[in-house]
């Protein structure tokens, strides 16, 4: 079985994966005191007001979720097996996006998981690297 | 403001390859065979190519310049695409400024790719940075997977249905029936419809393209270079592209197309209700949706009750993809975005065959590469027969 495919460590987003593995939510914040606000996926710059200075603060973890689906035929052969999952779009309460999956199965198959309130929990994605995935509250 | 139109430009050609869901050929064969067609159908000879707009998702580790090598053409002017499924409108776009400043003469503008359901989600998992480090470990399930979440959204906020998808796409799988080169070519019912395997839900087979292998081109001339006879030339009335809108909401289920559309309209001098046909970029129906939505055909979260009162078949009222489109034709990659420019044309040009309609003139949109959440490009041009 082949590995699940892996972000890529870089010089830019080394905090957010080296937090994953101590179980911790890391997402880069705006220094510009006008703008302040937190972002996700990690950038070079602030997306929001495009100043330069961006620095980390651990989140809670904590989301809501804007829309999901279940996916029967992953992109990759390695979430075959575990097919079919809730891929899932959060907004932190820090405000952004985050995309991942809800790590437990079994909810009646009409459930509307819109707007429910979820938290993170971490999960070991490769020998490297824990990731987080979602629960909900 | 409007910006200028595309005076003193026309298309003057246009050409496609049989798309195929599996072939031997090379990439670089199948962008030959598009060019080489329409070619042909303009009536240039291949020398006289002096601009290349060229987007394929498997060409590298060549690109446009090589391409230029490989057919043995001396360019002085090339484009690749870079917005996916944008590109191809983009591309006749740009290549028809180049022609106005007087950096080329003759531009072909075209779009390949080889493809099948492996390879395409192979590509789709390393796609840029975003896809491949912030989606792809996740298991997004590639684009079905991101556009389930908007279709799931679409129908929460809207109350469309999955019968209001079912109806265009069962209505672009009749216009694909009359398209020969069509890979579908069986109608479908709203029961097989409804009733599909589960892809990534709300999204069943039959709400997602299939990948092949394709290639298609139209070739753009200055005017004075294109004898001015019935049916030769199409011309561009307006046009336009937007980029990552808007910057801070992925899903607020706004296409960009409304953010140049006035523009655009102003351009041609003609409104949403002057089209008699539309090719619409169908990766998905709901994008379809958001695009009629944002071109200004009715309002937002209108499209479903805008749909059930018009036929959008080749002998409806309102057409739309009247070749089957992506969705019926299948999805050659970067062709994707090149498909509906190529059947404005044949229809501009009184050579669509079986589903030949009475237009005068009409839309095609682009979208594409998808990134964190959403396709980043938005595009649209409105053609019209020469007056």
């Amino acid at each position: 079985m082949d590995l699940k495919p892996s972000p890529r460590l870089t010089a830019i987003n080394q905090p957010f994966l080296r937090g994953c593995n101590r179980d911790e939510l890391w997402l880069q914040r705006c220094v510009q005191p006008a703008c302040r606000k937190f972002v996700f996926y990690p950038r070079v710059c602030c997306p929001h007001c495009g100043a330069g200075a961006l620095t980390w603060e651990q989140a809670t973890g904590r989301g809501q979720i804007v829309s999901f689906s279940r996916v029967f035929r992953p992109q990759h052969e390695s979430f075959f097996p575990e097919a079919p999952y809730y891929f899932i779009a959060v907004r932190l309460d820090e405000g952004p996006l985050f995309f991942s999956r809800l790590d437990r199965q079994g909810l009646p198959v009409e459930t509307n998981l819109i707007g429910r309130q979820v938290r993170a929990v971490f999960v070991q994605h490769t020998p490297e690297q824990r990731l987080p995935l979602f629960e909900l509250s | 403001m409007a910006t200028g139109g595309y005076e003193g430009v026309v298309i003057a050609g246009v050409g496609q390859t049989r798309y195929e869901k599996r072939t031997e050929k090379t990439v670089q064969h199948l962008l030959w065979e598009a060019l080489d067609a329409a070619l042909s159908s303009a009536g240039f000879p291949m020398r006289r190519v002096d601009g290349l707009a060229v987007t394929a998702f498997v060409l590298p580790p060549d690109n446009v310049t090589v391409v230029a090598e490989h057919f043995g053409l001396e360019p002085r002017w090339l484009s690749q695409g870079a917005y996916g499924g944008a590109s191809g409108v983009i591309g006749m776009l740009h290549g028809a400024r180049a022609i106005q400043a007087g950096d080329a003469e003759v531009v072909a503008c075209l779009t390949a790719d080889v493809f099948d359901v492996a390879s395409h989600m192979d590509l789709m998992d390393r796609f840029n940075s975003s896809v491949r480090d912030y989606l792809g470990p996740y298991g997004f399930g590639g684009p079905n997977g991101i556009y389930a979440l908007h279709t799931r959204l679409y129908m929460d906020r809207y109350g469309a249905t999955r019968e209001d998808f079912g109806k265009q796409v069962i209505s672009q799988r009749q216009n694909a029936l009359l398209n020969p080169n069509a890979l579908f070519k069986t109608p479908l019912t709203m029961e097989e419809y409804l009733n599909a395997r589960p892809i990534a839900d709300p999204l069943r087979l039959y709400d997602c393209v299939l990948p092949c292998s394709g290639g298609d081109c139209v070739i753009l001339a200055r005017e004075d270079l294109v004898a001015s006879q019935s049916g030769r030339r199409v011309r561009i009335l307006g046009g336009g592209e937007i980029h990552n809108f808007p910057v801070e909401d992925v899903f607020s289920l706004r296409g960009g197309w409304e953010r140049f559309r006035d523009r655009m309209y102003e351009q041609a001098g003609l409104g949403p209700s002057d089209m008699e046909f539309v090719q619409l970029y169908d990766d998905y129906p709901v994008m379809e949706f958001v695009q009629l939505e944002s071109l200004g055909f009715c309002p937002p979260g209108g499209a479903a009750e805008f749909l059930r009162k018009r036929d959008t078949t080749v002998g409806g009222d309102f057409p739309i993809n009247t070749g089957g489109g992506q969705l019926s034709a299948g999805q050659a990659g970067a062709s994707g975005g090149m498909i509906g420019v190529v059947e404005a044309v044949l229809q501009l040009r009184g050579e669509a065959g079986a589903r030949q309609l009475r237009a005068r003139r009409g839309m095609v949109s682009g979208y594409g590469m998808v990134a964190y959440g959403r396709g980043l490009s938005c595009s649209a041009a409105i053609l019209a027969q020469e007056a």
